[in-house]
């Protein structure tokens, strides 16, 4: 059976979340050739800087060169294999030297030293050969200070890959007086013991809060009720937006474009206070009064980036999905600084994050439960097939600036969407045909 | 030695076995779950924190794993004892060590202590047994004849390693 025949219009087979082999066919055909999140060049402001993440499953090393350029190469020793650098980030003043025999190596990832060179001569080793060198991954490119990267030197190029959700981007920089940003704060990072396309699912599915955040929502309004007279404070209010009625979600808009990505409208917004008032002041002081109402009017909830990030452009998250076997997926969550904003806005980025990001977060933890009861459910004999119905052959295309299809807030459309990225990456080589775990056609 | 009962006044005069039962007794109401009773302890503007990074000295400027002053603790307590909170069914349960107990510091003006510990606290839940273990700092206030909570810290030893959700206080 081929790759096409698990997934229908509407519909997908459930081995695209419980087979080794599909899992392992997704690290070469999407990770191995998809552009991957790696890094925002701020956590590498200067030369010798480095951050060390994974491209599926991957270790990568993105590092500042000499000339100011980012370089980014596997994490691995040409002579015997160790990772040069650790995980997370670090400087290294110059070089990069490897902790097992010191070979030494430019930050751009070329060979610079051997000791014993001598031992080398007449053999087939040769310091200008790149097989000595750090191996570069076949494409790098970077768009507002985010870089991303792909192992594929002819897989679509970065501008059509981007083009559909670029707005996000520009939004999420555009909202900073000086227009870029800046990662700060640290990392929140979750493991989850299910597969990656659900949390991907998840963050543009307005069906689930009503039902999955019944608890937090409930014992958020209980509070405000008993002790506030109804009145939500900042915290309490983004806690209590899931619970908000089913025309509320219907309401929403949500956008879908090619290669999977999409975006749906805010769910809540800044409070009206002081402080959003002073950053509103900052921002008009750098772009007019109404260019700073036209960027804060792009108001919206998560944006996913597929397969491997999902910016949240109203409060500075930036959410990173690397998946680590077929069952088990890190979400790492960073905060980002908007430069020449108020300090005190950052402190509200940090308190969302606390809320709903941090792994104690008391919403993200009914969501994290859910998507494991879902991946053990998958791996049962009670049925094949997994919904993507809701409103399927009732989106429409989009006439406006960015193009791409529009569906009602409650529409299935960005995972039907995400799924046919997947197929596309998935059947992009000669068709290939795997064993399914299943035995129902 | 003074009783554990007698009202006390100043930081500086408070018995070391009256502070390893106020430690001790905060841990038991966390296993007991008997969370209202905990957050009881806590003085006004008290804060509950985990910091994300080690010797990190800032909450605010700062992300963390838990930030939480009373609205916060009483919202997650809520949480914890909602019929439909998906991930507490089970719900979790709790077993705290905590031992090497030691006064840090004592200020007379503002009538405080700060008391360092080191704990760990093994927690079951659907998918298993696991284990938190770190420093606690409590900055401790006597007033109105017994001690309150000023500040808990949770320094956990893994503070900036990936978790699974955290759900009851540590």
């Amino acid at each position: 059976m081929d790759i096409q025949q698990l997934i229908r219009e509407d519909e997908v087979h459930r081995d695209v979340y419980v087979s080794e082999d599909v899992f392992a066919l997704e690290m070469d055909r999407i990770f191995g050739t998809a552009w991957i999140y790696v890094g925002h060049d701020s956590q590498i402001p200067d030369p010798g800087d480095y951050w060390t993440t994974r491209i599926g499953l991957e270790s990568v090393v993105m590092a500042r060169g000499k000339r100011d350029e980012i370089n980014v190469f596997y994490n691995r020793c040409p002579h015997k294999g160790a990772r040069i650098a650790a995980d997370g980030c670090g400087h290294t003043k110059g070089l990069f030297r490897c902790p097992y025999h010191a070979w030494t190596f430019n930050l751009d990832g070329t060979l610079k030293g051997v000791p014993y060179l001598d031992g080398y001569e007449n053999t087939r080793f040769d310091m200008a050969d790149p097989r000595f060198s750090l191996k570069k991954v076949a494409r790098v490119a970077s768009y507002r200070g985010f870089v991303f990267a792909s192992l594929s030197e002819t897989a679509a190029d970065f501008e059509s890959f981007i083009a559909g959700i670029k707005s996000s981007l520009d939004n999420f920089c555009d909202r900073a007086p000086n227009g870029t940003v800046s990662v700060a704060g640290g990392v929140f990072r979750v493991v989850q013991r299910s597969n990656w396309k659900i949390f991907f699912e998840n963050l543009n599915d307005t069906g689930h809060p009503i039902a999955t955040h019944e608890s937090s929502y409930r014992a958020a309004r209980q509070y405000a009720d008993e002790e506030l007279g109804g009145e939500l404070p900042f915290e309490l209010h983004i806690i209590d937006g899931n619970g908000a009625p089913p025309k509320f979600w219907s309401d929403l808009d949500l956008h879908a474009f090619d290669f999977g990505h999409s975006y749906m409208t805010a769910i809540f917004n800044a409070p009206d206070d002081p402080l959003s008032q002073a950053y509103f002041a900052s921002l008009s002081a750098k772009v007019g009064e109404d260019r700073a109402k036209e960027i804060l009017g792009v108001n919206r909830h998560n944006t996913i980036i597929y397969p491997s990030c999902s910016p949240h452009t109203s409060f500075q998250q930036w959410r990173v999905i690397r998946p680590l076997s077929v069952d088990r997926t890190l979400v790492e969550i960073f905060t980002f600084r908007l430069d020449g904003a108020p300090e005190e806005l950052l402190q509200r980025t940090f308190t969302y994050s606390n809320v709903v990001n941090s792994p104690s977060s008391i919403v993200m933890t009914d969501d994290v439960h859910v998507y494991a009861e879902c991946q053990k459910g998958l791996a049962t004999q009670g049925g094949d097939w997994v919904s993507q119905h809701r409103n399927a052959g009732q989106d429409l295309p989009f006439s406006g600036a960015d193009g791409g299809e529009i569906g009602v807030g409650t529409s299935e459309l960005p995972i039907r969407n995400q799924f046919r990225a997947w197929r596309e990456y998935m059947t992009s080589d000669v068709a290939e045909t795997i064993p399914l775990q299943s035995s129902e056609p | 030695m003074r009783a554990a009962h007698t009202p006390l006044t100043r930081a500086s005069e408070v018995p070391y076995e009256t502070l390893c039962q106020f430690l001790y007794q905060e841990a038991r109401l966390l296993d007991q779950r008997k969370f209202g009773q905990w957050n009881d302890l806590f003085a006004e503007g008290g804060m509950y924190w985990i910091p994300l990074e080690e010797d990190q000295e800032d909450p605010l400027n700062h992300l963390s794993l838990a930030y939480e002053d009373s609205m916060m603790r009483q919202v997650r307590i809520n949480r914890l004892n909602h019929d439909r909170a998906w991930s507490q069914k089970p719900r979790s349960r709790t077993s705290h060590t905590v031992s090497a107990i030691v006064v840090e510091a004592v200020c007379e003006v503002s009538n405080q202590l700060i008391v360092g510990s080191a704990f760990t606290m093994a927690e079951w839940r659907s998918f298993g047994l696991r284990t938190f273990a770190g420093l606690y700092t409590h900055t401790l206030r006597v007033t109105d004849g017994r001690l309150q909570i000023v500040e808990k810290r949770v320094d956990l030893i893994d503070s900036s390693e990936a978790f699974e959700p955290i759900e009851v206080f540590i």
